[in-house]
């Protein structure tokens, strides 16, 4: 600066020092143009960069043009004042400088120098674009950690964006080819000028309220001009994004778009017919999955089998091989059992005893011969002694008895005769009181029934009545019943 | 298995989807009686065969949200909108 300055005050030093002939030095010219120049007050230019260089050395001056399609004009910006700058000058850009005009007299050069600088137009909207991002970001509205998840094949899609554009259209067509199970709610909204934000809020907030909930919301938008999308820069459209209770994803523009709302979406997609197939996996993917799961269960189905089968095979041969080891062990039992003489020939201890009866028999007759013999010569040798010895004890015990039994009959009679005697005396006592001996002297017995009437009391006329004779029994029926005179008046008749 | 024995057509696709892996899954894990597994590849069956009719066949269905004259919102099948 101080070059600039040295140059000012010279000129200011010899405003009038023209030579008389009215022709000036160059640098009296050149100090008349600055001065002249120092009238005209602060400016502001907007014109394009173009050729920038800087920050320059140690001052960080900066040095370019700024042109447009007529014109050009050489550019200074001091160190100091870059140094405040909020964003980078590139060539290119379109920018709105504010300063003054100066020429630099070593080489009468004119110069604008800015002292302040900021970005216009789409420049202008990208500044402010990123600065809201930077805002948003520090705010924590970007982080990953918020991102929801959206469900791999969402069901219900609520689909915010014009309902006149093309783009609703594309993202039915999308899902019609790519999964026509994802059912699509539109829900219209303006998506670009004089509040659009707004009506994008309210359509987001329109979806969310839908029942039942759609899976997802996707805010969605044709390409355009950075302009056109700026409703979706909308700080406020960002934070309603950002607190949608439904997942939000985003398809704005096309690939290198990338606005606010892109960046606080739980899912960003570059366009809206990638954000409609980023929604539900594709039909192709769903028959190769059922066709993979189909062989998966055919293989479960037929290894259940094979390896049941496999199982049962296993127990069946482990059940054989067992049972054939019982079944051998018990055959050997068995043969052993059936190898015993008893069984392999069992008639051997009958021969054995038909052949000691055998021995026996003969031994018997043999015995049996020569036995008789000797019971025969015993006997005919006891024989005589026996008649012998009989013959006299027989003869003194027959003379006993006869002796006896003529003491018997001695004794008997008189046992006997005495008690006769008896009894033939009370035979004649008993027979002289017996009652037929009465009725022999022609008494009678009156009966009434079996009972002996001894009254005439015992009898009424017209009774039945019977009398024991000594020969029998006369009945016949009462016809009067009188008394004796000598007694009641009762009788009886004969 | 148990509760979620639900007809097959009462399913959505992805309900019915998820349930077919799932069996698949328990299948796989070879923890399950074999009369469990019978059942379990029987039901897989059908929702698979269920599956594939619905995918053959699928029909998309949009609707357009509707504001009423009284400010609330309707979900209009698109449509009945274009038939009205």
């Amino acid at each position: 600066m101080s070059i600039w300055d040295k140059t000012a005050v010279a000129a200011d030093g010899s405003p009038g020092e023209a030579q008389d002939d009215g022709v000036l030095t160059v640098a009296q010219a050149v100090e008349l143009a600055n001065g002249k120049l120092k009238t005209i007050p602060r400016i502001t230019i907007i014109g394009e960069v173009s050729g920038f260089k800087g920050p320059w050395g140690q001052r960080g001056h900066c040095y370019f043009a700024i042109k447009d399609e007529d014109a050009a004009l050489q550019c200074r910006i001091w160190g100091g004042v870059y140094q405040r700058r909020s964003f980078d000058l590139e060539n290119g850009q379109k920018v709105q400088f504010t300063g003054r005009f100066d020429v630099y007299k070593a080489k009468g050069e004119l110069a604008f120098i800015a002292d302040s600088f900021s970005m216009v137009g789409e420049g202008l909207l990208r500044q402010q674009v990123d600065a809201l991002a930077r805002k948003l970001r520090g705010e924590g509205l970007m982080d990953e950690s918020r991102k929801r998840p959206i469900p791999a094949f969402c069901e219900r899609v609520a689909v915010v964006t014009s309902l006149s554009g093309a783009v609703i259209d594309d993202v039915k067509q999308t899902l019609q080819r790519r999964n026509p199970f994802v059912e699509i709610i539109c829900v219209g909204a303006k998506v670009q000028g004089e509040g659009a934000p707004e009506e994008l809020i309210e359509g987001l907030a329109r979806a969310a309220a839908i029942k039942p909930a759609p899976d997802c919301i996707l805010l969605v938008r044709g390409g355009g001009s950075y302009e056109d999308l700026m409703a979706f820069n909308d700080e406020a459209l960002a934070r309603a994004v950002a607190a949608c209770p439904l997942p939000v994803v985003t398809g704005i523009g096309h690939e290198p778009d990338n606005s606010i709302c892109d960046m606080v979406s739980d899912r960003r997609m570059s366009t809206p017919t990638a954000a409609a197939e980023s929604v539900a996996p594709a039909r192709k993917d769903l028959v190769e999955l059922l066709a993979a799961r189909a062989e998966r269960l055919q293989a479960c189905a037929s290894g259940l089998v094979s390896e049941a089968s496999a199982d049962l095979d296993a127990a069946q041969e482990r059940a054989s091989r067992a049972m054939g080891n019982r079944l051998d062990r018990l055959q050997t039992a068995l043969d052993a059992v059936a190898s015993r003489p008893v069984l392999t020939k069992p008639t051997a201890s009958l021969e054995q005893r038909v052949f000691e009866l055998d021995r026996a028999e003969e031994r018997l007759q043999d015995a049996g011969g020569r036995v008789p013999a000797a019971f025969t010569a015993a006997l005919d040798r006891l024989s005589p002694r026996l008649a012998n010895a009989s013959a006299g004890a027989l003869g003194s015990r027959r003379h006993a008895l006869s002796l006896m039994s003529s003491r018997l009959s001695a004794v008997s009679g008189g046992i006997v005769e005495k008690p006769a005697a008896k009894l033939a005396e009370s035979a004649a006592k008993l027979e002289a009181l017996s009652p037929l001996k009465v009725l022999a002297r022609g008494y009678s017995i009156a009966y009434n029934g079996d009972e002996v009437a001894t009254s005439i009391s015992d009898f009424v006329p017209g009774g039945v009545l019977s009398v024991r004779l000594a020969d029998g029994r006369v009945y016949g029926t009462v016809n009067k019943v009188e008394g004796t005179a000598s007694a009641v008046p009762t009788g009886k008749k004969g | 298995m148990a509760d979620e024995k639900r007809p097959v057509e009462e399913l959505t696709y992805k309900e019915a989807s998820r349930e077919l892996e799932l069996i698949i899954r328990n299948l796989e894990s070879g923890d399950l009686e074999l009369e469990d597994s019978l059942e379990g590849y029987a039901r897989g069956v059908e929702l698979l065969k269920s599956l594939r009719t619905r995918l053959a066949d699928a029909q998309q269905k949009v609707s357009v949200l509707m504001k009423e004259a009284d400010g609330t919102d309707v979900v209009v099948p698109e449509a009945k909108k274009e038939g009205e």
